[in-house]
């Protein structure tokens, strides 16, 4: 996979551009709006992130070159403003995807993902994590055969957390996938559902799988280093 | 009618006034014209006594003392003409004097010792006489006093005429002038009256609004002018404000980006010391304390610049609340505190129902915080008085009342402690201001300090549902 990251400042481009190279991306990087606007005229990218606040250039302004010339590969837009008029502003000249700063990295790659799926991916009715599996149709959870009682929220969250399993997950992202927009910020309410997930899914094994990984947010996984 | 207010002031000090000025005068009339009435007729009283002295008695010493008085009385007949006349010797002897009249009777009358003199006197009867006494010597020798008189009644009657007039007439000029007065003072403050309501109308949401202006030229006119442009640099001032806050947490989000970033793949790292993830970890939540309070506060600045209505939606404010209260229950839960929500009835409002909803949350959130285990919290939802109304009670800790006024205050903790440990960032209530004012609503806490807290949201109904 071959990404173009355009971000004039050079700390944000180089922290993303790592962590899509440990994911096996291949990455260039542009720190102006003209470099990047070159790279992306020549060579035919799977995906571009592309910052909106460039020198020369503008993210806008590129955006609409690209369409122009019929250049289709999915644009990730990062943003240090996310008001509306902006975003519709944006989604008309082509966007596919919109991202506020500061954004957790793992969040970046999640949409990163999903907008290099394109054609939804067969994804299994089962998941399975450990001795733990979700059975999707029938929103049935086991843990080492034994059925455990979920509520539908709770669920979901072991859902979300399963489904990208090995990978942490901010709390921003947890509650924007599994609750909305309007709890964040203020409540403690998922550490609240952690707690419980735990009490039902972890607290009668000695393996844990729901890890907390401090100041980055939760993570489900059959390793034990990441706690 | 307000005692108080300048129309009513102005009209009472007119009228005072007025009452004032006029009694003044009409005393001072009064005192002219009774003047004037005595002295024309005390002139034509001493004409009289020197017609009296040239024609009969310079010759008195041909004719006779008694030829004069038999004149006199022929001559002017004062008992049927209603005239007192008294001729008089230098001894004090009467000559002649004049009998009772019709309205008068002047006997016993006492002859004055100063000649050349007017006076009033009472007859016995009790009718008043004005009285010229003029001396006379005739040309061959001897001395008279000459007194001619006429009763005061007929000067006393105009006067009292006069005086009669004025003290009716009087009322009725006052009245007029004070309707007048009123109404001319009513058209004068109207522009005032118009401007009080139009400044009462302003607020953040419209401060391109102006004061009506009068175009009088006047005073007013000056005012509203003035007031207008006090307008205007306050609207600048808070445009200013706005911008900074909307470029600060523009800047200050790029390096957040870097900083959350640079700190993420050191803590994801397995390779990493715990005890370095564990350092790291922490200065990260600092982190993404920080990138929520810019948030916020962004938020707060776009809600305040009348960004709200892009995506506005018609939607039933009763299953938001009961939703969302279903939805933090097990936050509730946790803490040991009942949830109730009475939201029966459907009540349509129009809004960012994603922004709506967070102020339900961030309401409950409080209540949840600030209430210790075995409270209970009540969440109710009607429409009430043309408004919907939703309140969030509480049976938690209370906000003392000198926090009260400042609780919607962006960054204000009632205690700094105790909302720090609950992870507060003093945004909370300041958010939920911004948008009940940017849905046209507003919000009132009311309080009482270890017994609990109640507030109250309210806001317009959605128009096809107005009063229902």
């Amino acid at each position: 996979m071959r990404c173009l990251v355009i971000e004039d400042e050079r700390k944000v481009a180089d922290f993303v551009a790592r962590g899509l190279r440990a994911e096996r991306f291949a990455v260039d990087v542009a720190y102006d709006g003209q470099a990047g606007w070159e790279l992306a005229s020549v060579y035919d990218y799977d995906l571009i992130i592309l910052d909106l606040m460039l020198p020369g250039v503008g993210g806008t302004e590129i955006l609409r070159r690209l369409r122009r010339a019929r250049k289709e590969a999915p644009v990730l837009i990062l943003t240090a403003r996310d008001s509306t008029e902006q975003k519709v502003e944006n989604f008309e000249a082509g966007a596919d995807d919109y991202l506020t700063k500061p954004f957790a990295f793992a969040e970046l790659l999640v949409r990163a993902k999903a907008l290099l799926r394109r054609a939804p991916a067969s994804r299994g009715s089962v998941l399975r994590v450990g001795d733990l599996e979700l059975d999707r149709l029938s929103q049935q959870v086991r843990r080492a055969g034994k059925k455990i009682d979920l509520t539908s929220k709770e669920y979901a969250l072991l859902e979300y957390l399963a489904s990208h399993a090995g990978r942490v997950l901010s709390r921003t992202m947890i509650i924007e996938h599994v609750w909305d927009q309007s709890f964040e910020g203020l409540t403690n309410i998922v550490d609240v559902y952690v707690r419980h997930l735990r009490a039902k899914v972890d607290d009668a094994h000695p393996h844990k799988l729901i890890h907390t990984v401090r100041g980055a947010g939760y993570c489900v996984s059959d390793e034990q280093d990441k706690a | 009618m307000n005692p108080r207010s300048l129309r009513f002031r102005l009209v009472a000090w007119y009228a005072g006034l007025l009452t004032a000025v006029f009694l003044l005068f009409g005393l001072a009339m009064f005192q002219v014209l009774r003047q004037y009435l005595e002295r024309s007729m005390a002139d034509s009283l001493r004409r009289r006594s020197e017609q009296i002295a040239a024609s009969l008695l310079a010759n008195v010493r041909q004719s006779g003392e008694s030829y004069v008085a038999d004149e006199i009385k022929a001559r002017y007949a004062p008992e049927n003409y209603d005239r007192f006349i008294r001729v008089s010797r230098a001894g004090g002897t009467v000559l002649y004097a004049s009998g009772r009249t019709a309205s008068f009777d002047p006997a016993g009358l006492p002859v004055p010792l100063l000649a050349d003199a007017t006076r009033q006197v009472s007859c016995a009867d009790g009718a008043r006489l004005l009285i010229t006494a003029q001396s006379y010597a005739p040309p061959a020798g001897g001395h008279y006093l000459i007194e001619c008189g006429g009763p005061m009644q007929p000067v006393e009657t105009m006067l009292a005429q006069w005086r009669n007039s004025f003290l009716l007439g009087f009322p009725l000029v006052l009245l007029v002038a004070v309707a007048g007065g009123y109404f001319l003072v009513g058209r004068a403050l109207g522009p005032v009256v118009e401007m009080a309501r139009s400044a009462e109308r302003i607020t953040l949401q419209n401060l391109d609004e102006r004061l009506p202006l009068t175009h009088t030229g006047d005073e007013i006119e000056q005012l509203s002018i003035a007031l207008n442009h006090m307008i205007v640099r306050w609207r600048e001032a808070f445009d200013q404000n706005r911008r900074f806050l909307a470029d600060a947490s523009h800047e200050l989000r790029t390096p957040l980006a870097a900083l959350r970033g640079e700190m993420e793949s050191v803590v994801e790292q397995a390779r990493a010391l715990p005890e370095w993830r564990d350092r790291v970890g922490s200065a990260l939540e600092e982190v993404d304390r920080l990138a929520k309070i810019v948030e916020t506060l962004f938020a707060i600045s776009r809600l305040d610049a009348g960004e709200a209505q892009q995506v506005w939606t018609k939607f039933d404010l009763a299953r938001l609340a009961s939703n969302t209260a279903e939805q933090m229950s097990l936050l509730a839960e946790d803490k040991g505190v009942s949830v109730s929500c009475l939201a029966a009835a459907e009540v349509q409002v129009e809004g960012d129902q994603a922004r709506i909803k967070q102020v339900v949350v961030n309401l409950l959130d409080n209540a949840i915080k600030y209430t210790p285990g075995g409270g209970a919290i009540s969440l109710q939802v009607q429409a009430r008085g043309g408004k919907a109304v939703l309140e969030v009670a509480d049976t938690g800790i209370g906000i003392p009342a000198s926090a009260l006024p400042h609780v919607f205050e962006r960054f204000f903790r009632v205690d700094k402690a105790r909302s720090r440990e609950a992870g507060g960032a003093g945004l909370g209530l300041a958010i939920v201001k911004s948008i009940c004012l940017a849905h046209g609503g507003k919000v009132e806490v009311e309080s009482v300090e270890s017994r609990g807290s109640r507030f109250r949201v309210e806001l317009p109904l959605a128009a096809s549902t107005n009063g229902g």
